[in-house]
């Protein structure tokens, strides 16, 4: 179960809380705004007033301690900015998503300690660029990986003795025995960096490796299933 | 009898094709301004003017040589043969004659070749009594011998100069638009002349003991004073010259101020629409380019992408501030409402444009545009973006092709990121083409190499290229699995083995740029040996 505070209730951070699979993930957000709260409240979501200016306040929800994730989605960079930099302060390992209004200021919330920046105007700008473009791809991703049909790009992870362990990624032939396409691979041995599997580079499968494949959610979780064999089912 | 022969050869011109292309070819030399070929030839006319007059002002102390003399006839040809052109240009006069044939037959009244006849002359007349047929024929006829006294009028040639460029017409409607104040300002300075003119020879004539002889010096001196120049060849000598001369000296300099701003202001209110008509004269050497409407952080963001892959765009907003950003950038921009008819139809929307793209942050905008562009092009693809997500279906019904949702796009990846960071990196590295890495689509064509090959014999690993899936609306591949429908096609995620590639099918693939290039290149060549054979 992973503890989430977002920091700001907006259409923006609406969407990305209805994306989130509720059973595994516990949502807080936080409003001063009592009007929108109360609406987060009333689709049943629990909300919290607190000052981000404050560090009390915000360890007082549980930043360094019980939160996990934290999204910056306030309407100002520079808000973001300093919820940024209070957060970090407390808790070095917490994960920091932040939203960017001018893309100045997307180097100023890296430097804040941000983990990931998400630039709305961006992707829009290059979704209509990619549709123009590549229509068809568009369609497809449109249509599956955003979520529409039973078509996911979902992450395995390897776990320890893996019956997968030490095989290679070119004998695996997901595409013949479990109806799935394998996108990349994080290999460990080689850092952090996802590899595309196009058949450049074979790779060594080991525990902590993970695997991004593409296909029909049932075929994604037996895929998992069969990978975990020890049956310690993680996501 | 002599009328029939007429008319039938009126027809006969009516019904030549051969005729219409000869017509059609000098009319782009010679009138059409979107022509590339009239371009190149107002280019070699203004060089042959400037040579001729460079061998005029050679021939007032040096005597031409032979060549000189004969490069004068080839330019005098030139010119003739222009001048008769244009005037053939001018009128269709098959098609008055024809015009008035049928009037009489519809009527059943009687022919009269002699008043169509004149109808046609009347026609050409016209052209000939316009200014620049005056100029035309006044550069020409200096070179015919017993003309020879009127060598000063080649200076004429030099006006013609005025033909093949447009900045005569720009100053001239400048100036028309402020066509009030300017005849109110020559009143004003007529009568000034006037009454200045009169009290200077009242006090200046030569019995008076001053320099004016006549009304002719006393004009020329008016005219000298109040333009401020004054020359100093004729004085005021008496008391009361002086003064007049001091009065109008003052408002002379009045009148110049103010001739001045008016032309200043002229030119302020009409650079907006000069402007503007460079826009689109850049605009129409693009054959295809792309409207996007509102230059907001997405619009710049599109527009970015369109640049970096050297896309022909065009940006209209309202805000004068987006559009100095706008300009800033190169791009090419107007400041106008996109939501006007008159504006789609001159960013060409109708010649030339593909797409449509709504990227404002007002919805009401976006449906606006969207519907007044569809309204005015059925076919062209239009993508709007959409701010809340009531709005979307709104869209839609305007006519948009796609709608996009920057905050539910932006809130998916933010989700995504969570719940799978490594997928989504994956997700975004397709999506912005980093590392080189590709999603492409490759289509089958009739005849080419992958047609009705199974999926199995393709050997993509050897290609180092992964397959995603098929996209097809063949009905044959209906019996396979994993079969998602995509609009009105179906799209076969991971198709088996034995899937038969058939016509039209598209493949989806991932790989590196240059293999992806490669294997399209191999399905185009096989395509081409197949048709050789």
């Amino acid at each position: 179960m992973k503890k989430i505070a977002v920091f700001g209730y907006n259409r923006l951070s609406f969407e990305a809380i209805s994306r989130l699979d509720k059973s595994s993930h516990d949502i807080l957000i936080i409003e001063t705004d009592p009007a929108l709260a109360a609406t987060a409240e009333d689709k049943g979501f629990s909300t919290a007033d607190i000052d981000f200016r404050s560090d009390e306040d915000l360890k007082s929800i549980g930043i360094g301690s019980t939160i996990d994730i934290i999204f910056c989605f306030l309407p100002e960079d520079s808000k973001n900015v300093f919820l940024t930099i209070s957060a970090r302060a407390i808790d070095p390992s917490l994960d920091i998503i932040a939203i960017v209004d001018d893309p100045q200021s997307a180097e100023k919330l890296i430097a804040a300690g941000a983990n990931k920046i998400i630039d709305p105007y961006q992707i829009c700008g290059q979704k209509i660029h990619e549709l123009i473009k590549k229509p068809d791809i568009t369609n497809i991703i449109d249509h599956t990986v955003f979520g529409r049909h039973d078509l996911h790009m979902a992450e395995v992870v390897i776990p320890e003795d893996s019956y997968l362990e030490n095989t290679f990624t070119s004998d695996l032939t997901l595409n013949e025995h479990h109806n799935l396409v394998l996108i990349g691979i994080v290999d460990k041995e080689l850092g952090d960096e996802l590899h595309f599997a196009i058949g450049e580079n074979d790779h060594k499968i080991d525990a902590g490796d993970i695997m991004v494949v593409l296909g029909p959610s049932r075929e994604i979780n037996a895929f998992k299933k069969e990978v975990a064999h020890v049956s310690t089912d993680k996501i | 009898m002599f009328s029939r022969a007429f008319v039938y050869f009126a027809y006969l011109l009516k019904t030549s094709d051969r005729y219409t292309d000869i017509k059609g070819f000098f009319y782009d030399l010679l009138e059409n301004p979107d022509s590339k070929r009239k371009s190149y030839f107002d280019i070699f006319m203004i060089c042959l003017v400037m040579l001729s007059v460079f061998f005029l002002v050679y021939s007032v102390e040096h005597d031409l040589n032979e060549t000189g003399e004969f490069f004068e006839q080839g330019v005098v040809f030139v010119f003739i043969s222009e001048y008769l052109l244009r005037a053939w240009l001018y009128s269709d006069s098959h098609r008055i004659i024809i015009e008035e044939y049928e009037k009489a037959q519809y009527l059943n009244a009687h022919f009269s070749l002699f008043s169509t006849l004149r109808k046609v002359i009347a026609k050409k007349l016209e052209y000939m009594f316009s200014l620049f047929a005056i100029i035309d024929l006044l550069a020409i006829l200096p070179s015919y011998r017993p003309l020879r006294i009127l060598r000063i009028l080649l200076i004429f040639r030099l006006f013609k100069l005025f033909r093949y460029s447009n900045s005569i017409k720009v100053f001239s409607d400048v100036l028309s638009s402020k066509r009030f104040e300017l005849i109110t300002l020559a009143i004003f300075m007529g009568f000034l002349v006037f009454i200045s003119s009169i009290a200077i020879y009242l006090f200046e004539n030569n019995s008076s003991g001053g320099n004016i002889q006549d009304l002719y010096d006393a004009f020329y001196w008016s005219i000298v004073t109040i333009s401020t120049v004054g020359y100093g060849d004729i004085t005021p000598q008496t008391f009361g010259g002086r003064l007049v001369t001091v009065t109008l000296i003052l408002t002379g300099l009045g009148v110049l101020s103010f001739f001045t701003s008016i032309i200043v202001a002229a030119f302020n209110d009409k650079m907006h629409v000069l402007r503007e008509n460079r826009t689109y004269a850049e605009l129409s050497r693009y054959k295809s380019f792309i409207i996007i409407c509102g230059f907001g952080r997405v619009g710049q963001e599109i527009a970015k992408q369109f640049d970096n892959v050297n896309q022909a765009f065009i940006v209209i907003d309202k805000d004068e501030n987006n559009v100095f950003l706008a300009k800033q950038k190169h791009y090419l921009s107007i400041q106008d409402d996109a939501s006007k008819n008159s504006v789609l139809i001159n960013a060409g929307i109708n010649r030339g444009a593909t797409s449509v793209l709504c990227a404002t942050g007002n919805d009401v905008t976006n449906v606006y545009v969207t519907l007044t562009s569809r309204h005015l092009n059925p076919e062209i693809q239009i993508i709007s973006r959409a701010n809340r997500q009531d709005n979307v279906n709104k869209l839609f019904q305007a006519g948009a092709d796609h709608v996009i949702q920057p905050f539910e796009i932006a809130g998916l990846l933010a989700a995504e990121y969570v719940g799978q960071p490594v997928a989504f990196e994956a997700i975004l590295g397709i999506l912005q083409e980093q590392k080189q890495i590709q999603m492409e689509t490759l289509t089958v064509h009739a005849g080419s190499l992958l047609c009705k090959m199974q999926i199995g014999e393709v050997g993509f690993k050897d290609r180092k290229l992964t397959l995603v899936g098929v996209i097809s609306s063949d009905k044959k591949h209906q019996k396979h699995r994993n079969r998602y429908k995509v609009k009105n096609q179906h799209f076969y995620f991971n198709p088996e083995a034995h899937f038969e590639l058939q016509q039209q099918d598209i493949l989806v693939v991932i790989g590196r740029e240059y293999s992806i290039e490669h294997f399209q290149d191999q399905i185009e060549k096989s395509r081409l040996q197949l048709g050789r054979n």
